[in-house]
């Protein structure tokens, strides 16, 4: 699972990376998603489509993308083995075949998967598409000068633990086998049913060897997709996109590329995003956004005018805000204590620091409240809307804090409201009525970052969150709970240093499923198993609300992003 | 050597021992800030191993002065860097690389510098006449109800942030007025016509912000000559009251106006991160508010060094337009 605030990697600017790596802007109107604003005339091709973002384009690499489903933007232009289905809510949350004619043939054991290309494929430049493209792309996504991305394919292909790329190492990858033009085949260490939504990541995409430029390809990487780069200003301040020709629609049923041009600004402030597309004036009519979400002021006013309240897309991306312990700091070590301040926290409140009930979702559970995840709902602490102070006082008197207990919540003090002192002040509240008193402990972005994501200096009690790589239970569940992930001299996602065999051996097992229905059940069953353990407290899942310009049509927002899906805007 | 080539000769010593100061302090300043920066550039779920070589190739784990020696380095010899399929020079004066993008600094300010000039010289030209005219209408009208007035809307411009103004002026002249589209950066040697409409809003939010400096200057200065006692003996001997504003109580206050118009420009082309921020221009400043949350460290550096070449330049320039402006200054 990607953690989406770095996603668009490295940046720490959480909400803004979240939407750029996801590549996906929110739109449609609630509860109306497929119904598109703009007039009700069939979208049509042409005109175009202007994107208003904050968050530069800076890496248009597809070995340095860090996406969630090969992203909005990026995915105009890079096809990949997979892809995610472009349609509304639940439906959008399956992997589809993309450039594969299936989402991969596994064998018995789910360690050798193989994908063969459609025909008929091209690039912008005419030349064909050829499986050893694939494979050379996924090589130079492990060059030291090109890194960013997931951390799966050096996970999990055979032997490519300590691969450098192709610059380095000539050799390549012998985990990927090419037997002819059309054929690819990877070998992994362990069983992976889940490698389809893997293989929806732009590392997926075919790069020809002879047109890599190592770190300047960016500026122009060779298309696969329904649109090629014009022109890439700014160090991708200013992206202009328009067809490309050799591309088929033929061979591409997700991408529907109603614009003949894209025309991407970023680098603007978010209130003038909202602003501009409020006013819808101009180029700003057939205008959208795929990064920047609708604060809480913002919301009040658009929800005010109904005219504008229609041209907002709603969406739900897999991503859970959430209070984590380190049990090996003391007085967390007590699971009455973890399971006192469950009992005590007050969602209500804390919803409402986060933006109210439109832009947050009160969570109990640790998986977002997504069929595809394996959603289980389960509430072992239960704490109703605004908190169980006597039940939380209960448990800290038999845990020998009969007087009430002081403790510190190390938070971010970045104006994201997930990490942010809104959300860390609600809790303070919270906790007060149950005899807790809580010491605030803000942090610069970057430095509070370092100490929750290092084991030695991980504090017993924070504010974080956690986004999908994929709609699943795998990538969300195991970076966390697995305790095979624990990192000790590196970034550690395993904040509850959680090293359990059952849950560990659960994990393997459900690995090794490729019914990815039967997979998610039993994600869902261990997310309530792990959750007993009060290791984490979940807040909130966040909601995204967008914008968009009069005349954008086709509004489509899966629940694999959770934001408008660039790739079906028409604007005529 | 006369005075003026000491002067200068003083003055260019004087800039370089500062930017260089400012290159090592920057330098330190980051060696001790948090944020891992091979864990940043190589993403956050990077295994040590990844971020390991990660921090090779960006020589993140050479000591600070060997670092900075390689700073130096490329400065004066300039610079080899492999993009991975080829190899590429960065010519001395080479600032380096972005740890991020992988991009020459020296790139990255070409690219930048022009925007941020682009929008400093155009509010230049408007916070001058603004301010200067303000100010010699409240020091001939002084005491009436013209100054004072004149005197809080400026006094209002200084106090109300630049986004303020900046987005009030969006709101109402591209949102509800309609008059302009909302702007956004055009190449001068693209459109120069575009490249005007779009900086118009911008040039305006930092010329209203600046112009009230200017007008209390101009005034003060105007004031304080029109008090001396030979303005005095012009009036007694008939001089208009025109002629001696224009042609006595201005001139007095020019070079004062020249000083400050100088340091002004020079702090603003690094440090309109407001303005750009609010309108996206991508200029220096924008870039040097990024970088520094990226823990970019060379482009951070290249960024300070333009700002503080711009400062060091304005105020050698002040004091050279001040002496000529104005005969009694000796230059030191």
């Amino acid at each position: 699972m990607r953690q989406p605030s770095v996603i668009a990697r490295r940046v720490a600017a959480a909400s803004v990376s979240l939407v750029v790596a996801a590549g996906a802007a929110a739109c449609g109107p609630e509860d109306n998603d497929a119904k598109a604003s703009g007039g009700d005339s069939a979208p049509q091709k042409g005109g175009t489509l202007t994107v208003l973002n904050s968050e530069p384009q800076t890496d248009f690499d597809p070995a340095r993308l860090y996406t969630s489903g090969g992203g909005n933007v990026p995915s105009l232009v890079f096809r990949t083995l997979t892809t995610r289905n472009r349609e509304n809510g639940a439906a959008g949350a399956k992997v589809v075949p993309d450039l594969a004619t299936d989402t991969g043939r596994p064998n018995k054991d789910a360690t050798v998967w193989t994908y063969t290309l459609k025909k008929g494929l091209k690039y912008e430049d005419g030349t064909p598409i050829t499986s050893a493209d694939i494979k050379y792309g996924i090589e130079r996504s492990f060059a030291p000068e090109l890194s960013g991305g997931a951390p799966y394919l050096r996970d999990w292909l055979t032997g490519a633990a300590d691969y450098q790329g192709p610059y380095k190492d000539k050799k390549g990858l012998s985990a990927i086998g090419t037997p002819d033009e059309r054929t690819i085949v990877f070998h992994l260490n362990k069983p992976e049913g889940e490698f389809p939504y893997l293989a929806t990541q732009t590392q997926f995409t075919p790069v020809p060897k002879a047109k890599d430029t190592g770190t300047k390809y960016e500026s122009h990487p060779v298309s696969s997709g329904p649109y090629k780069v014009v022109s890439n200003d700014n160090d991708g301040e200013h992206l202009v996109l328009a067809r490309n020709t050799h591309w088929s629609a033929a061979t591409d049923e997700e991408r529907k590329a109603y614009p003949d041009k894209i025309d991407v600004r970023s680098g603007l402030d978010s209130s003038v995003i909202n602003q501009r597309l409020s006013a819808s004036q101009g180029a700003d009519a057939a205008a959208v956004t795929t990064d920047t979400n609708l604060g809480p002021a913002e919301l009040a006013k658009v929800s005010g005018d109904k005219a504008l309240a229609a041209r907002v897309g709603t969406g739900h991306f897999g991503y859970t805000n959430y209070l984590a312990f380190n049990p090996t700091v003391k007085p967390f070590d007590d699971p009455k204590v973890r399971q006192a301040i469950s009992y005590a926290i007050d969602r209500s409140s804390v919803v409402n620091a986060a933006g109210g009930s439109a832009l947050a979702e009160a969570a109990t559970t640790f998986l977002p409240d997504q069929k595809s995840f394996g959603y289980t709902p389960y509430d072992p602490f239960p704490a109703g809307t605004s908190g169980n102070a006597a039940k939380a006082k209960e448990l800290l008197a038999q845990a020998g804090h009969k007087n009430g207990l002081s403790i510190t919540l190390t938070h971010s003090n970045s104006k994201d409201f997930e990490t942010s002192p809104e959300i860390a002040t609600a809790v303070q509240d919270a906790l007060k009525k149950a005899g807790i008193t809580v010491k605030l402990q803000g942090l610069e972005d970057n430095g509070y970052r370092d100490k929750i994501h290092s084991v030695k200096t991980e504090p017993g009690f924070f504010l974080a969150h956690w986004g999908a790589d994929w709609p699943s239970g795998g990538p969300f569940l195991a970076p966390i709970f697995d305790g095979r992930q624990i990192v000790k001299d590196g970034s550690n996602f395993n904040s509850g240093l959680l090293d359990d065999k059952s849950v560990n051996t659960e994990i393997d097992a459900i690995n090794k499923l490729t019914d990815l229905d039967a997979a998610a059940e039993r994600w869902g069953a261990l997310d309530r198993k792990i959750g007993e353990k009060a290791l984490v407290v979940p807040l909130f899942h966040p909601v995204y609300k967008r914008l968009y310009g009069e005349d954008v049509k086709n509004v489509v927002i899966s629940d694999w992003t959770g934001v408008l899906d660039i790739s079906q805007v028409a604007v005529k | 050597m006369n005075g003026f080539t000491g002067f200068v000769l003083r003055r260019v010593i004087g800039a370089v021992v500062t930017l260089f100061a400012l290159s090592v302090i920057i330098y330190v300043v980051f060696y001790v800030t948090p944020g891992n920066v091979a864990q940043i550039t190589c993403g956050p779920r990077c295994s040590p191993a990844q971020v390991h070589q990660v921090a090779q190739q960006l020589h993140l784990d050479d000591p600070l002065y060997v670092r900075y020696g390689h700073f130096l380095q490329g400065i004066f010899a300039g610079q080899d860097y492999s993009t991975g399929t080829s190899v590429e020079h960065c010519a001395a004066p080479c600032l380096g690389q972005s740890y991020q993008t992988g991009r020459q600094v020296t790139d990255v300010i070409w690219t930048k510098l022009p925007v941020s000039v682009s929008l400093v010289l155009g509010a230049m030209v408007i916070w001058l006449v603004l301010g200067i005219g303000t100010g010699v209408l409240s020091a001939w009208r002084r005491g009436r109800f013209t100054e004072r007035a004149l005197t809080a809307v400026t006094l209002a411009g200084t106090a109300t942030p630049v986004f303020v103004i900046g987005l009030v002026l969006m709101i109402v002249v591209c949102g509800e007025l309609r008059l302009l589209p909302f702007p956004q950066y055009v190449n001068l040697t693209d459109d120069p016509e575009q490249w005007a409409w779009n900086l118009l809003l911008p040039w305006l939010s930092l010329a209203l912000i600046e112009a009230a400096g200017f007008a209390r200057l101009t005034r003060a200065s105007m004031l304080e000559t029109l008090a001396e006692d030979h303005i005095r003996t012009f009036r007694a001997y008939g001089v208009g009251e025109r002629a001696i504003i224009v042609r006595h109580a201005l001139r007095g206050a020019t070079a004062s106006v020249i000083a400050l118009n100088a340091v002004t420009v020079g702090s603003a082309v690094g440090g309109a991160v407001l303005t750009e921020t609010l309108f996206g221009l991508p200029g220096i400043g924008q870039e040097l508010v990024h970088a520094v949350k990226v823990v970019d460290l060379p482009v951070v550096v290249g960024m300070v060094l333009v700002t503080g070449f711009f400062v060091v330049l304005a105020n050698a320039l002040a004091d050279v337009l001040y002496a000529v402006a104005d005969r009694r200054v000796v230059l030191a």
